[in-house]
């Protein structure tokens, strides 16, 4: 079976192509390690035994992986006169049904993802057929859009374990031709000419690393292939040597020739069993067939393959620490110069190279180096093997052109991260790369433009993380593994990184100050500069990427002690809680609840969260989707107890109880007067606080009640008036005292409260609203929201009509259509974007739509219609359609030059609300670019000293709960600067709870609130939602998994 | 024919033959750089980056220890950047064993502590680790205390290369690096150790001393090296 | 049982293997790779450096050396069954981190992980169970993935991976 010439390799070429095309259907199975852990070895028999069962003459082959794990594991089908079908999660059970559908020659489409018409293989050409117009071609569904396969030609189509299949599409042809070259120096001037670039991370140009070593003078070199695939996060040369170890032989081959070596090896991670048993299973072929050996195609040129397994060591992927390896050594780096080039290998010249650039060598040769060089960019040619994986859709191996933008890979190819959270950033390159944020996702990926913005293109790992990653921890992990993985060598690296992740340790513990961050940076920039090799020079990468692109993060930590995705546990207590703005202590009141303390639990709510009747009812309760209770069945309704406890204080016996209970709390009196302008909810929370902490305080308010938008926007349907006015008296209750009809600047200026006062906290809200720029918008008809709302609110007639157009998708816009329904009027809701871009709580655009309002998306006004009398008579609506993703990982809705008027007497513009600025300015406060009042994030202090802001006022429109929390952290803050002490802590008191973890999950499904129908609901402003009954409160309480129990109660024999 | 090169460093012009690298002419004009773990007659490992210079033109700071001279090179061996890192070096190996110069066997004799001197590092920012290694005395000659140690590997590389009996070794990896004997047995019953003292002689603190020198009182003779070997180089 | 299988491996088969290594000193690696493979506890007994360092060529120290640098190498006795959660970057993002803290917690293993973090395998007092962790399976596709006795598993949960463990041996592990 020898081959000793092109007739040989001809002939082989026949016979495997018989293998390929059998001229009856063949069945190919993805095996690799991926479509295993996902069954294909399953799949693979049952497809076998399905055949016997049915007598159906089909070809079953392994091959290797198409690239597409997410939907592992892959099978592809081809019967004669039809294209290659590929089927995507195919189970044993799909098996019967696959080969009935063969025995009828049919393609099975049930599962089909794609069809392959024909293939170029670059090497070769193979023609399947055509047909199946039902199925989209490979290169048109989203993972493969946009991808081109050079180092993955074969891979999935071929048996590796099959040579004849790899000579069938054109295999070992590139190195005959090289064999036959009058000069070898011809094949390294291709590889020049191809502009490959070193495809292990540090981009060396390929061709020039092969002259020196051809160039060197010795009796024996040796080429080295670097397999140690060490990167977490990359795994393409592990496909790549499981679906197709042959390119890679063919590649060194190639390469061997060209330099003049004798001897290769292929340094290969154990951690890798089935490539290592593919690709001595295939080393042992090409001996076979006399492509390795002495005397190859009968030329002088003799050569052979040895096979080497690490033995767990990242840093051995370098390369002075590979060869030192392979002499039977640690794996420690040794200085440069001397470079491998000239004394590697037991001191003979070597050359190393990344299985990737080893693999597109035979493609270089066979279609020539200027083919290869218009793929990608001027400087980075070719491709390269990505590995998309992480918190994304579709991940899988893409193999792109360099240059190809970031965002396309991350939201088209990888079609976003799952449950539509918001995509944060993208580790590429590994431990020795960096985290690239989304607002940089325009950026190219090539050599160069990933080195600008500190990370490196590295071996093509891509992990994507999302808002439930915490960027910190991110590079305390980083830390963590290139710490465990130094050789321990050279001074930075060893004790430098050790350092380093004593300090990430700190931040993530909540333990740091913040002098840390500048000896972190330090530090890292020390390391780079000073390291001896590769893992100690680009080791900090992921701490200095994340200190320049999240150092919000890192100050959260530290300043707040907040870790905001929920991974550094010693900062949170429970998922719930810490997505609470206002971190409230959930699991604890659902546990009091449960065991019937209602007292108790109310105390602890109300000490938490001032307003519970109010946030009970209307919070955009963000814990819901934080619930671990999710992962289950569905989540804990917390809202929905936390209202039920308000419920009954207010509907009971209880109220007086709570209000002595929140009165012994009251610290004793400190003598400081503090002035809150603004009785909206964040004031109020202020107030509650600062009170409780035994300051004197009085608030201003400049309408003629307290509440702010809780009670002038909120529809009575929502919020009853009846209740918050109860809230309000508990507040009251504590001695907080009220001025109304106080406007700063008009009745009352800053100047005297600071003068009377030892603190002032602005918190005036955003009460102005914005425009949409369209004609025809000062009309009286066309209303903003919250004026309409208020007018509503203020029970004055509001002569809105019949026919309403609500532009916009936020809770205020869904506000206005109900209440504009209530009042009789036929609504719309028009928004820019789809359904599940809308901001507004998504019970509430159920509910509006259950009661008659009608939705329409993706339209953008354009201009009032009014009619001969000027009075209005529509809204020309844009029709608009998705396009491009933005950097925030949405589609932006682009024209399509369709109008549309729809027919209406009012139109509300729901767009947004801002800070009225002015009042600020004259006041002297620095004041943003959108009007929000410019104040310190943690501590709330303006630039006036004891001037403090918060509330929307600080952070723009936002909901009730947060711009609370703005109020409670900001008396925390404010007390503490007029102190000098921090007893915010002391106010919380600890209520005993026992640390029980349910062994299952209890309590059954989601209890949900008692609701009025909609035909009820349409025609009153009673209240909507009645909430829970006792028995189903409780039987919700019972549902909570407990993740506040930290210490698993765990039974020691 | 040996080419004549000329560069600068530190300002002042050489002109020199080739080969030499830039720590090798540095020394034998006198300028300083301060290095630990290289020494002379030893092989170079490059460990302990010290001697990190710039070069104009080079964006990175190269190792003067592994960089050769070459034509028109211009070095700088001392830089606001380069006196920063090497603090901060300086301090990483202070924090990283349990030194403490009054209590030391080469306390006034030890190339940390001179250098530490030198370049002006009276502190360390970083917390000590203070590993608890196991003090060694069970050679009859010497004693071995691990908490002095810096793994510079002057005494594997000296025991290797000049002596022949590879008795010392780095065990495990990264902070847990751990300079032993054989089979991490204790020194006295080590099977291939010949007495040679040489380790001792070339280790730059007190990690390695002789037996009965109290504080301050171990000396090391460095010049026993570069004896020997070029002893055994003629000898060939 | 556990005694007898704690014993190194015969004189035979280690000289089998070294026979099989001419090239001496650069097969150290793949030497000490198949003789752990070949011991039932998985593991490079101590007696085994001396004779490896002997035959080899290679000094001692240079042996002792090469296996505390490689995390392949196991200087302890191993379970007989190996539980071992993949700590890649895409399985951390997948939260394999609380994934092996429960599964240690589970197996009666409290260390603080904060300060004995060098640790990378647990191992219980019987020998029925280790529990390590692996740098990257190159499963990430599949993250967060564990591997019971080599069988890769993907997509694991904390109630999934617990189940996994107590089906081993039908039940009977640990």
């Amino acid at each position: 079976m020898r081959i000793h010439d092109l007739d040989g390799l001809h002939d082989i070429r026949r016979t495997g192509m018989m293998k390929l095309l059998p001229g009856k259907p063949r069945i190919g199975v993805g095996m690799g390690t991926c479509g295993m852990g996902n069954g294909a070895r399953e799949v693979l028999q049952a497809l076998g035994q399905a055949l016997k069962d049915q007598n159906v003459d089909a070809q079953v082959t392994p091959v290797g992986c198409f690239g597409f794990c997410a939907a592992e594991p892959l099978v592809n089908i081809h019967i004669p006169g039809f294209p290659l079908v590929v089927l995507g999660r195919v189970t044993p059970d799909d098996a019967a049904a696959i080969v009935s559908s063969i025995a009828r020659n049919r393609p099975p489409l049930e599962k089909a993802i794609c069809k392959i018409e024909e293939w170029d293989h670059l090497t070769g050409h193979v023609m399947y057929g055509r047909g199946l117009a039902e199925v989209p071609e490979w290169n048109e569904i989203p993972f493969f859009k946009g991808q081109k396969k050079i180092v993955l030609r074969n891979c999935g189509l071929i048996n590796p374990e099959d040579i004849e299949e790899y000579v069938a599409v054109g295999g070992y042809h590139a190195f005959y031709q090289a064999t036959q070259k009058p000069n070898a120096n011809e094949i390294i001037e291709e590889v020049k000419k191809s502009k490959l670039r070193g495809r292990g991370g540090a981009g060396y140009p390929t061709g020039v690393k092969w002259d020196l070593l051809r160039k060197a003078q010795s009796d024996q070199k040796y080429i080295i292939c670097n397999a140690d695939e060490g990167d977490p996060g990359a795994y393409m040369n592990r496909n790549e040597i499981e679906s197709d170890p042959h390119m890679l032989i063919e590649g060194m081959l190639i390469g061997a020739f060209a330099m003049g070596a004798t001897e290769g090896i292929v340094y290969l991670r154990a951690e890798y069993p089935l490539a290592v048993q593919r690709l001595k299973h295939a080393v042992a072929e090409a001996r076979e067939f006399g492509l390795i050996g002495e005397h190859i195609f009968g030329t002088t040129f003799s050569f052979d393959i040895k096979l080497i397994e690490g033995a767990g060591a990242f840093v051995c992927g370098e390369e002075t620490a590979m060869i030192e390896s392979l002499e039977g050594r640690a794996g420690r780096p040794r200085p440069r110069p001397p470079f491998p080039a000239q004394k590697g290998l037991w001191g003979r010249p070597t050359n190393i190279n990344n299985v990737e650039t080893w693999c597109n060598i035979p493609v270089i040769i066979a279609r020539g180096g200027s083919w290869f060089a218009e793929i990608g960019t001027t400087n980075s040619s070719g491709t390269k093997v990505f590995s998309l994986v992480g918190k994304i859709n579709n991940t899988g191996l893409v193999e792109l052109p360099l240059g190809t933008p970031l965002k396309n890979v991350i939201y088209d190819i990888g079609q976003g991260s799952p449950g539509g959270k918001h995509v944060k950033a993208v580790q590429s390159g590994g431990p020795s790369g960096g985290c690239i944020p989304a607002a940089n996702f325009d950026v190219a990926i090539d050599y160069e433009s990933l080195a600008q913005i500190g990370a490196i293109m590295g071996s093509g790992g891509m992990v994507v993380m999302d808002e439930e990653n915490c960027m910190v921890d991110v590079a305390r992990y980083f830390i963590e593994f290139t710490h465990s993985e130094s050789c321990g060598k050279c001074v930075p690296c060893r004790a430098g990184l050790d350092q380093a992740l004593r300090i990430l340790k700190k931040i993530t513990a909540g333990g740091a100050e913040e002098s840390d961050i500048a000896d972190l940076e330090e530090l890292g920039q020390m390391i780079k500069e000073m390291s001896l090799c590769g893992l100690g020079q680009t080791a900090p990468n992921p701490v200095l990427t994340t200190l320049r692109y999240f150092r919000r993060e890192y100050e959260e930590h530290l300043r707040a002690h907040r870790c905001r995705a929920g991974v550094c546990e010693k900062l949170y207590l429970s998922p719930c809680e810490n997505s609470c703005p206002l971190h409230m202590r959930i699991p604890q009141f659902l546990e009091l609840t449960r065991r019937g303390q209602l007292a108790e639990a109310a105390e602890l709510i109300w000490l938490d969260n001032p307003l519970p009747g109010s946030t009970g009812r209307i919070c955009q309760h963000p814990c819901e989707s934080q619930c671990r209770r999710n992962t289950v069945d569905a989540s804990v309704n917390m809202r929905e107890v936390h209202r039920f406890i308000s419920d009954q204080v207010f509907d009971g016996p209880l109220l007086a109880e709570i209000k002595a209970r929140l009165k012994a709390h009251r610290m004793a009196p400190t003598g400081k007067k503090i002035a809150i302008v603004g009785a909206g909810p964040s004031g109020l929370a202020a107030a509650f606080y600062l009170t409780l902490l035994g300051h004197d305080v009085t608030i201003f308010e400049a309408r003629e009640e307290a509440g702010g938008m809780l009670l002038y926007s909120l529809p009575q349907y929502r919020l009853p008036k009846k209740m918050l006015r109860q809230e309000l008296d508990v507040i009251e209750s504590l001695g907080v005292k009220f001025r109304f009809n106080q406007k700063l600047g008009a009745g009352v200026s800053l100047d005297v409260l600071e003068a009377e006062n030892d603190a002032v906290f602005l918190a005036t809200g955003t009460w102005k609203a914005m425009t949409a720029g369209i004609t025809g918008e000062e009309s009286p008809s066309v209303w903003h929201a919250i004026h309409f709302l208020e007018q509503v609110a203020r029970e004055e007639p509001t002569n809105i009509g019949k026919k309403v157009v609500v532009i916009g998708g936020g809770n205020a816009a869904v506000d206005s259509a109900r209440t504009a329904l209530r009042l009789g009027c036929e609504v719309t809701i028009a928004y820019r974007r789809e359904r599940h871009d809308m901001p507004a709580i998504p019970e509430e655009v159920i509910d509006a739509e259950a009661e008659g309002v009608k939705l329409m998306f993706l339209v953008s006004p354009q201009r009032v219609v009014t009619d001969k009398d000027s009075r209005v008579s529509g809204i020309e609506l844009m029709r608009t359609k998705l396009g491009d993703f933005d950097l925030d990982g949405r589609r932006r809705p682009v024209s399509t030059g369709e109008m549309t008027i729809v027919p209406c007497d009012n139109i509300i513009l729901a767009i947004g609300e801002r800070p009225d600025a002015e009042p600020l300015r004259r006041c002297g406060i620095h004041v943003r670019e959108n009007d929000t009042a410019a104040a310190d994030w943690v501590t709330y202090e303006t630039n006036r000293p004891r001037v403090f802001a918060g509330g929307d006022l600080v952070t723009g429109a936002s909901n009730v709960s947060s711009t609370m929390a703005t109020g409670k952290d900001a008396a925390r803050a404010i007390d503490g600067i007029l102190t000098g002490q921090n007893r915010f802590a002391e106010l919380l008191q600890t209520f005993e709870v026992p640390q029980v973890v349910p062994e299952e999950p209890e309590g059954g499904a989601r209890n949900v609130s008692r609701e009025l129908t909609p035909e009820q609901r349409r025609t009153s402003f009673e209240e909507a939602m009645l909430g829970l009954t006792q028995a189903k409160a409780e039987a919700e309480c019972s549902r909570c998994l407990r993740c506040d129990v930290h210490e698993l109660a765990t039974v020691k024999e | 024919m040996a080419k004549v090169i000329t560069l600068k460093i530190a300002g002042t012009e050489f002109k020199t033959g080739e080969g030499k690298t830039i720590l090798e002419l540095a020394r034998a004009s006198k300028i300083f750089i301060p290095t630990l773990c290289n020494f002379k007659g030893l092989s170079n490992v490059g460990a302990c980056r010290l001697c990190m210079v710039e070069v104009r033109g080079v964006p990175r700071l190269l190792p003067a220890c592994a960089t050769q001279v070459a034509e028109g090179m211009d070095v700088t061996v001392d830089s606001p950047r380069l006196a920063k890192y090497r603090k901060m070096i300086l301090e990483l190996l202070f924090a990283e064993r349990n030194h403490v110069c009054a209590a030391c066997v080469s306390n006034g004799h030890c190339e940390l502590q001179a250098l530490a001197q030198r370049l002006g590092v009276d502190h360390t920012r970083y917390p000590y680790r203070f590993p608890k290694y196991a003090f060694d005395a069970s050679h009859a000659k010497f004693n071995y205390d691990a908490n002095r140690c810096i793994l510079c590997t002057r005494c594997m590389r000296a025991c290797d290369e000049v002596e022949g009996a590879r008795t010392w070794n780095v065990m495990g990896r990264g902070i847990n690096s751990v300079m032993v004997t054989d089979l991490h047995q204790a020194w006295g019953r080590s099977p291939t150790c010949t007495s040679c003292s040489k380790c001792v002689h070339v280790c730059p603190t007190g990690a390695l001393s002789e037996k009965g020198s109290a504080v301050g009182e171990m000396v090391p003779r460095e010049n026993v090296i570069p004896y020997l070997t070029s002893m055994r180089y003629s000898g060939r | 049982m556990i005694a007898a299988e704690a014993k190194p491996l015969s004189q035979e088969i280690v000289d089998e293997i070294i026979a099989r290594h001419p090239d001496k000193t650069g097969d150290v690696l793949s030497v000490l790779e198949e003789i752990q493979d070949r011991h039932p506890l998985k593991y490079l007994p101590e007696a085994t450096y001396d004779d490896v360092a002997q035959k080899m060529g290679v000094s001692r120290s240079q042996v002792l050396s090469v296996i505390t640098f490689y995390s392949f190498f196991n200087l302890k006795p191993q379970g007989r069954h190996t539980v071992t959660v993949c700590r890649g970057t895409a399985c951390h993002t997948r939260g394999s981190k609380p994934l092996l803290d429960g599964l240690k917690a589970k197996a009666g293993f409290h260390e603080d992980d904060e300060e004995g973090g060098s640790a990378t395998s647990f191992t219980t007092p019987d020998f029925g169970l280790t529990i390590r962790t692996v740098a990257c399976f190159g499963q990430c596709a599949l993250a967060p993935v564990a591997a019971i006795d080599h069988e890769i598993y993907g997509h694991v949960s904390d109630i999934k991976l617990r189940k996994l463990v107590a089906a081993i041996d039908g039940g009977k592990g640990s």
